[in-house]
This record gives structure tokens, sequence and C-alpha cells, in this order.
């Protein structure tokens, strides 16, 4: 796993040393709903950063060109497009609104000068052209400039229209709609590695869609029990293969994860792998069945591993050892004695995401009090960083934190019971080429930079 | 006392936050149902099992409290509960609620056998399959059971308007409120250092039954 990934990774080792570049968002105290980002994820060359919001919203945001006359403004993110994804719905049959919340978003490899996107809330997946205009037409025969009509009579002679500059307009138009196909609540897509298709995930069911045809979906898993009181675990994430288009993963419930093999069968019911870490009996709890819940999966970019993040935990699989993890990294170990009372203000329930750097050589992940962690695989150091607005000087270093799990508290360390369980870090991308990581703490996005890139 | 306390305490709360589930923009989600129930099932395994522990050593004292039915039923109840531990993926609430049912049994007398058989008869219905009727048909002994033994415990105050019971399922609704607030009742009311008879008070006893309705009925959601 030595990973030379694109630039980077320093001679010496993997010390990252994180700056501060960027924060978007609004620094009101009082946070709007809608406002609060739910996915972010950077496009396949890293210039595109694509967030969604509680509302319905996707803003992206682009890299800037890097400056020759002024070296030290690495290319900085800024807003390149916003639109409005998706709207609420009301479902009349079951009475239920449809949330516009955007669960994910995932883009698609640059194929022409436009950009693609999926955008998916609980029940409806979109497909979206991002492109840019830079040139009208003018002179046209039969309007004139401000588009009204002219009178067939007037037109005495023909011309043919030039192509005039402009200012750059980026337009963002819905190219296909994928709906009506999940009855329950969608929390994945993935884009298949043949560009063509791609797979959406709800609660029991994965579809299978080609991006050119809306009408018309393949079943490929399906959980459904006959006798729905029979009901013991749901599907939780799910994620294609970033080589093999036939291979795909889907994470449960229970904490267990299924490779599914295309070729085996038209319906991936059975497996052809089965990930599951045997439960420690010494660390079984009253809550044991909920934290174990994966709420995540990601494969590496080699395609060699997957990660999984449940509640507590992160944990890398080597895809030919179903048996157990190969590496098991504690994001949060000291909440473990604050389970109940995480039971109680719900955040038991928060889906935490985790992502891979360029190289697979570290992973990422958030927590709470808008700390998040990373984990050097290579020299198995891991750091909790955080994300506040008191570090947001430019190119300021990042100081690591500590949390004082018990005994005496050392100064700088924050004591568990202090921690804001409100500030979360549910949503982290890491760009897939350099040392530039998003992280999305309720309704900013910070942006960080590795000092050496 | 304190493990019941506590298991009643978040088998309280996973009602509350199933019932508040149900309002949240989005409707019912499925995951999160699953993971209440996980939890609530849990809780009134633990509620159960410590209640057991807490009978024992009582019962060789009071022989007069029909003794054999009690002390064969938590048995049942334990080895149930273990049973139903060790295979992981079976219809949960089914099986255990036999010994529980059957618990209620003794203390009550004159008219509960003729309800005690009600009950029995529609848990193998259920186990049947006719899946749509069972919840409705739960519902209603709920009602009529809580009417019988919790009315005069819970005051007006309490009472919820019918008016709040909208939705696609007003039967269950209902009983989730009026559960909700004998549950409310419940706690504080029972004491610390109660003996075995006070355990058979109906007002706390029907949290099992409740729980055991709710736990079908969301799922079947």
């Amino acid at each position: 796993m030595a990973g030379a990934g694109g630039g980077g990774c320093p001679a010496g080792g993997n010390d990252f040393q994180w700056c501060f570049s960027q924060v978007k968002g609004a620094i009101d105290e009082d946070v709007a709903e809608a406002d609060i980002i739910s996915t972010v994820e950077f496009n396949y060359s890293g210039d595109l950063l694509a967030t969604g919001d509680k509302g319905g919203r996707v803003v992206i945001f682009q890299r800037e060109q890097e400056n020759k006359s002024r070296p030290h403004s690495r290319g900085e993110y800024n807003v390149y497009s916003t639109f409005q994804s998706h709207e609420p719905e009301f479902d009349y049959l079951k009475s239920l609104e449809i949330e516009e919340k955007i669960n994910k978003i995932r883009w698609l490899p640059q194929q022409n000068a436009a950009h693609f996107l999926l955008s998916t809330n609980d029940k409806t997946i979109k497909l979206w052209k991002i492109s840019e205009r830079d040139k009208r037409a003018e002179g046209y025969n039969l309007k004139d400039e401000d588009g009204r009509l002219r009178d067939p009579f007037r037109i005495t002679a023909l011309r043919v229209p030039i192509l005039k500059p402009m200012d750059l307009m980026v337009e963002a138009s819905p190219r296909r709609i994928f709906a009506n196909a999940h009855t329950y609540h969608i929390n994945s897509i993935s884009v298949n590695s043949d560009h063509e298709t791609y797979l959406s995930a709800d609660d029991l069911r994965i579809n299978l869609w080609h991006l050119e045809i809306t009408d018309r979906s393949f079943n490929i898993v399906d959980i459904k029990p006959a006798n729905m009181e029979e009901l013991t675990e749901v599907i939780t994430a799910a994620e294609f293969h970033p080589h093999q288009c036939n291979v795909l993963v889907y994470s449960s419930s229970k904490g267990t994860v299924r490779l599914c093999d295309m070729r085996s069968s038209a319906l991936c019911d059975r497996h052809s792998k089965f990930f599951e870490e045997p439960e420690d009996p010494s660390s079984r709890s009253f809550f044991s069945e909920i934290i174990s819940s994966i709420s995540d999966v990601k494969f590496s970019h080699s395609g060699r591993y997957m990660m999984t993040r449940d509640y507590l935990s992160v944990k890398v699989w080597d895809l030919n050892m179903e048996s157990r993890p190969v590496e098991t990294h504690q994001v949060h170990e000291y909440l473990r004695s604050k389970l109940c009372s995480l039971y109680e203000n719900d955040c038991i329930f928060d889906k935490f995401e985790c992502c891979w750097n360029g190289s697979d050589s570290a992973i990422m992940t958030g927590s709470y009090n808008n700390f998040f962690r990373m984990f050097d695989r290579n020299a198995r150091r891991d750091v909790t960083l955080e994300a506040s607005r008191e570090n947001s000087k430019p190119r300021a270093s990042l100081k690591p934190r500590k949390v004082c799990t018990g005994g005496k508290r050392k100064k700088d360390e924050i004591s568990v019971d202090s921690l804001d369980f409100n500030k979360k870090i549910l949503h982290t991308a890491w760009h897939p080429l350099e040392n530039i990581i998003a992280v999305a703490a309720t309704n900013n996005l910070y942006i960080f930079q590795d000092k050496v890139n | 006392m304190e493990v019941q306390k506590e298991a009643q305490r978040i088998m309280t709360l996973s009602v509350w936050k199933m019932y508040h589930s149900r309002m949240q923009r989005g409707g019912l989600r499925l995951h999160r149902s699953l993971q209440l129930s996980l939890v609530m099932r849990s809780a009134r395994e633990l509620y159960l099992s410590a209640k057991v522990e807490a009978h024992e050593p009582e019962v060789s004292l009071q022989p007069a409290r029909s003794p054999d039915p009690r002390l064969h039923r938590p048995r049942e109840a334990e080895a149930e509960a273990a049973r139903l531990d060790g295979e992981q993926p079976s219809p949960e609430p089914m099986d255990t609620q036999e010994a529980p049912r059957a618990e209620e049994a003794p203390p009550r007398g004159g008219p509960r056998p003729a309800k005690v058989s009600r009950k029995r008869r529609s848990s193998s219905l259920s186990d049947g399959g006719d899946v749509g009727l069972v919840p409705s048909k739960k519902a209603r002994l709920e009602e009529e059971e809580e009417e019988a033994a919790a009315s005069p415990e819970v005051p007006d105050r309490l009472q919820p308007s019918p008016a709040q019971a909208e939705g696609a399922f007003p039967n269950l609704a209902r009983v989730l409120q009026r559960r909700f607030s004998g549950l409310l009742n419940c706690s504080p009311a029972a004491p610390p250092t109660a003996p075995p008879a006070c355990e058979a008070k109906p007002a706390c006893r029907p949290a099992d039954n409740m729980l055991n309705v709710l736990v079908r009925a969301v799922v079947a959601f």
C-alpha cells in the first residue's frame, strides 16, 4: 500500500501539517435548518467541490487556477454554481412529506466541457448538467437583440450571427430524473466504473440504473422479508467497486458488509463475501446492537481495501479477508460510557461518514465538538483536529486537540462533559490528488490544506 | 430495583421517541424504528430479568401468593429470553409474550382468566400470519384492559383529547398516547421498596403488553 499518489506526500513521511485555508457559510449563531450541509464531494480532478444541504440546494465551488504572481495563494475555492436540486414533495397516498434534503452527491467522470453530477433526496435521484456559457450569439435574422420577433417584411438582408464573448455564466440543468423506484429512504448512490450505470440503495433494496434511462431500473438486492415483523436489519450504505464494474458492497445495521458480484446472478441476494467481525463479549452492552450499525462504507482508491464506520470506530478491511478487519481505529472511545445520554439526546443515531486520501495512506472521519479525526495508516499515528472560527486565520496551523478521559485535565485538553454534541462533523471529503480536505461543520464548510502542499 | 427503574425509563423514552418519529418530516424512518425497537427489546429483557431476580427471593417468603405459577412463569420467561438471545434473528416478542402475560393471571382473580385466554388466542393468530388484524385487535384489548384497571389512576387532566389521535393508524396513536400518560403516572407512583404484591399492580403491568404491540406495530410499518 505504498501510496505514491499525485503530489502532497513529502518524501520524509506522512507528516501532515494542516492549515486553515477557507471557510464558507454564514457566521450567525442562529443556524437555519435549511443551511445545514448534508453532503460534501470532490469531483474526480478535485477542481470542483459540491455541497448539498437540508434545504435541497447544491452549491459547487471551483478551485481557482494557481496564480504565478501570487504563489502563496494556492488555489482557493470560490462559488461556481448554486442551484435548487430538490424541492419538498408530498406523497398523497401515504400522507407523508418527502424531505428535500440532499442525502448524497456523486460526480460523474468528465467526458466533455460540461460537468455532470447525481444528487439524491429520500426518493428521487437527479442528473444535473453544469455547463459554462461565455459566448453569446448576436445578429439573428428573425429576432432582434432583446429577443423580440422582427417583422418579416422589414428584413431586407440576411446576415450570419456572430459569437461574441460575454460574462461567464454557469448553468445547471436537470438532464434526467430517476423517480418512483424506492419505497424506503435512499441512503446511497454510487456511479459504476463503466460510467454508464449507477446504483441507488434504500433501507431494503438496491437498484441498478442506466444513466440514460429513467423509466426503468433493475432491482439487484432485496432484503425485505416476506413478513415485515421478521425484519432484523436494513441496508445502511452501498458502493460500487472503483475498478470492477460487476462488484458492489453494501453495509447493514448489524455491522456486517456483503460483497456482491453481479455476474453470479441477476438478483444478488446471495452475497459472494460476508465481512463480519465477531463481537467482543467483554464490550457487550445495552446499546451494543445499535452502535455496531455501519453508517458508511468506502472502497479505497486501489480497490484492494474498504473502510467501514460505525458509531465509535473506523475499520479497514482487506477484501480478501472476511473474518475480521485489518485495522481498527477508535474515533471517540471515551463516549462508550456515555451511550445512555447519547441515546437520550439522539446523538447515538448520528451517521458519520469517512473518507480515504488519494494514496490510501490516510483516512479521516468526523466526531463531536467540531472535532475530526485523521489516521495515518503507515505511520500508525492519529490526530484530532478542530474546525472552528477561532482557528480561522489564513494559513494558521491547526493544533492537535485532546479529549481528557478522566483524572486530571491538562491544560488545553477538553473534558468529555464539555464536548458540544450539537457541533458534529458528519461529512468530510479529501481531494483525490492533493492534501486538501473539506469538512462540513453544520452550516459551514471548512477547507484545510497541508502546509507542504 | 435500580436496574428495573432504569430499564423502565429507557422503555418509556423509546416509546416516546417512536411516537415522536412518526411526526417527523419525511415520515417514519425504518432504520430508526428498528434501532428503537432493538433498544426497547433489550430494555424489556433487562426489566424482566431484573424483576425475576427481585421476585425469586420474595417468593419463598410469601407462599399465600400462589407461588407455583409465579415460580414457573418467571423461569420460563428467563429461559425464553436466554434462548432468544442465542438465536438472533427470530420474531422477537411472540415467544416471551406468553410468559409475562401468564404472570398476570394469578393476581387478577375472577374476570381475568377469560381475558387471558383471549390474549393467547390473538397471539396465536399472529403466528398464523394474520398480520393486518393483529395490531388493531391488540389495541382494543389494551383499551379495555386499561379502562378497567387504570382509569381510577389516571387523572383527568392527563387524558388525551380524542382529536389528537389522527393519522393513518388512529387506534395505535390513541393507544400510544394513553400508554405514555399511563407510564408517566406509573413510574413515580411505584414505591422503591415495593413487595411483590405491588409489582402486580395493573398500572405497571400493561407496559409489557404495550411494548409487544408497539414493537410489532412499528416494525410492521
